[in-house]
């Protein structure tokens, strides 16, 4: 469904990816674990062309992707929740969600949506008129994933959905994300909390300074001794 | 806005009795100002003479701050050059309907040409522009105001210079309707420009509301809470922001065609400065950014306060021969610099969102207490 073939991006002088290739099939949730600064964000930022390709290819769906705008490369089923959650913080909820939907126009279909989402995280039903930025940390990620989830991607970008939040809160967060599967999405998942992240992906990627160094099924890399040495704290 | 006592001439509506009425000037305040305007004329005489004419000017500045707070409010585009869309507005008015030039297409023609000449000057400065934001925005829009400003006084053989335009006739010069010639009308009372005028505003309220509620509104305040997080959503930021300014150009030519029609002539392009877009700017702040009632209240105080009251007060105090001497510290125009500054100082301090906050904004600046 994604194929990713020896990208570059960076900014400025800086490269930031060196030549990163990858691939999701559909359904499939894929982690990508790495050190701080070794191109995660980048990464999915250069999916979503926030962040311009300077060589290589990306192909959505058999389509190449590279060079779109970031507005139209959501139209065509990649969802992206950036890192640091960025809800809008002076919208309500519901207004939130609502822009979650912007590219829809069956706007009905999309109330059963929210209504959805509100059923995976009734936290946010019960807050619908209160400002996103009066959330907490956790009620804001929760929007991040919700509002994510109504434009009804194909393909979602999270990055760090984790970060920063309560354990309780995390668990209740991968155990969304791992239902996702289930529901046809398929997901890259960014995260620094590599051992949870594995243990939820069929297929991870290790990032180091820009390039791919590993990668294989979830457990494999679980297991791998590099990985343990350096990603969960095991060595 | 005008000496006009509040409700007690409103229709009674209905048997509910007193907090009834109150109850109903809370809910609908627009309607009932809207009523309370339109009623005016017929019951202050003075609206037929020269405060029709000021009031009328009250409202006009309301159109043109509504089309700024488009930028400024809605989409956290800083704005410093919103008087030369005014200004264009105006002599566009001018050029398509004075004597001097063959075009002559009369008043309605013409505002729809230099409305939609506005919106199209507007795209021409936000494209090159898109990527700029904050102090680098306000600093190229303000060079722009001062670029239009020069070119309209140095461009005598079109703009007529230092003179204006003039004179740009009235709506409907010609249009005879039983036996009164339309023109003739506007040009004798001034309570037909009052009631265009607030026609006009009343329509720009309208209009607005629906923006605010529609897409496009959204995806404004969208682009203006967080560019990035707007684009993951599917919003084109450079569309937005391109519609933010023609949208706020636009209605800034209204304002500049009714200006011209009202006065009959352009002014002179000073009328179009620096100090005339801050004013503006100052007022939609005072009122409250992104709100469509603080704007208008801020206008009203701002605008009101200089068109109105300093010029009526000063007329007071010579009466009264209490400034015999002529000096500027006892006329209230002398002090208008300061009283500006005064009034923005304290609601920065006392109430940073604005008198009549949008939403939105008070949440934001009172996090604390929410």
């Amino acid at each position: 469904m994604l194929e990713v073939e020896n990208i570059e991006a960076g900014y400025g002088p800086i490269r930031a990816l060196d030549g990163v290739s990858l691939h999701v099939a559909a359904g499939e949730l894929v982690a990508i674990i790495g050190a701080n600064g070794a191109g995660k964000t980048t990464l999915l930022m250069a999916i979503s062309g926030v962040v311009p390709i300077r060589s290589g290819q990306v192909r959505f769906e058999g389509r190449p992707v590279t060079g779109l705008a970031p507005h139209e490369i959501v139209r065509l089923g990649i969802g992206h929740s950036p890192e640091g959650r960025r809800i809008f913080p002076r919208l309500s909820v519901r207004e939130n969600l609502e822009l979650g939907g912007f590219t829809r126009s069956d706007r009905a279909e999309m109330r059963r949506d929210i209504d959805e989402v509100c059923g995976l995280f009734p936290v946010l039903g019960s807050r619908m008129g209160q400002m996103g930025g009066t959330l907490s940390g956790g009620e804001q990620q929760m929007l991040a994933l919700g509002r994510a989830l109504v434009g009804r991607p194909r393909l979602l970008l999270l990055d760090e959905p984790s970060l920063g939040l309560a354990p309780l809160v995390v668990a209740k967060i991968f155990e969304v994300i791992a239902g996702l599967s289930a529901r046809g999405i398929a997901v890259v998942l960014v995260e620094q909390n590599a051992r949870a992240a594995l243990k939820l992906a069929s297929r991870g990627y290790v990032l180091e300074t820009g390039r791919i160094t590993l990668s294989g099924s979830g457990t494999e890399l679980a297991h791998d001794h590099r990985v343990r040495d350096a990603y969960l704290g095991e060595g | 806005m005008t000496s006009t006592p509040t409700n007690q001439q409103q229709p009674n509506a209905g048997a509910t009795g007193w907090a009834g009425i109150r109850a109903f000037v809370r809910e609908r305040w627009d309607l009932v100002t809207l009523v309370v305007l339109a009623v005016a004329p017929l019951v202050v005489p003075a609206l037929g003479g020269a405060l029709g004419g000021q009031v009328t000017t009250l409202f006009i500045y309301c159109i043109l701050a509504l089309g700024l707070n488009v930028m400024v409010g809605y989409t956290g585009l800083v704005h410093l050059g919103i008087a030369s869309f005014f200004g264009i507005g105006a002599y566009l008015m001018a050029i398509l309907t004075v004597p001097m030039y063959p075009f002559q297409i009369g008043f309605l023609a013409a505002t729809i040409v230099s409305v939609l000449a506005t919106a199209g000057i507007g795209l021409a400065l936000g494209a090159p522009t898109l990527r700029l934001r904050g102090d680098y925005l306000a600093i190229v829009t303000l060079g722009f105001g001062e670029v239009v400003k020069v070119t309209l006084r140095n461009l005598e053989q079109i703009t007529g210079g230092m003179k204006g335009l003039n004179p740009v006739p009235p709506p409907g010069a010609g249009v005879k309707i039983a036996g009164i010639d339309l023109g003739l009308a506007f040009a004798i009372d001034p309570r037909w420009f009052y009631y265009l005028s607030l026609l006009a505003l009343a329509g720009v309220v309208v209009a607005m509301r629906r923006l605010e509620q529609s897409r496009l509104g959204r995806a404004w305040v969208a682009v203006r809470e967080d560019e990035l997080a707007a684009s993951a959503m599917g919003i084109s930021a450079t569309r937005v922001k391109l519609s933010a300014f023609a949208m706020s150009s636009a209605v800034a030519g209204l304002a500049g065609c009714l200006y011209a029609a009202s006065l009959s002539t352009t002014a002179d392009p000073n009328a179009y400065d620096f100090n005339r877009s801050i004013m503006v700017l100052c007022a939609v702040i005072l009122g409250g950014l992104g709100s469509i009632p603080g704007t208008i209240l801020g206008v009203a105080i701002l605008v009101g306060f200089d068109t109105v009251l300093a010029p009526w007060a000063d007329s007071w105090i010579q009466q009264m021969n209490i400034n015999p001497s002529g000096s500027s510290l006892l006329s209230f125009s002398g002090w208008r610099l300061a009283i500006f500054g005064l009034a923005l100082v304290l609601v920065m301090r006392y109430r940073p969102e604005g008198l009549v906050p949008s939403r939105r904004l008070a949440a934001e600046l009172h996090e604390d207490h929410a």
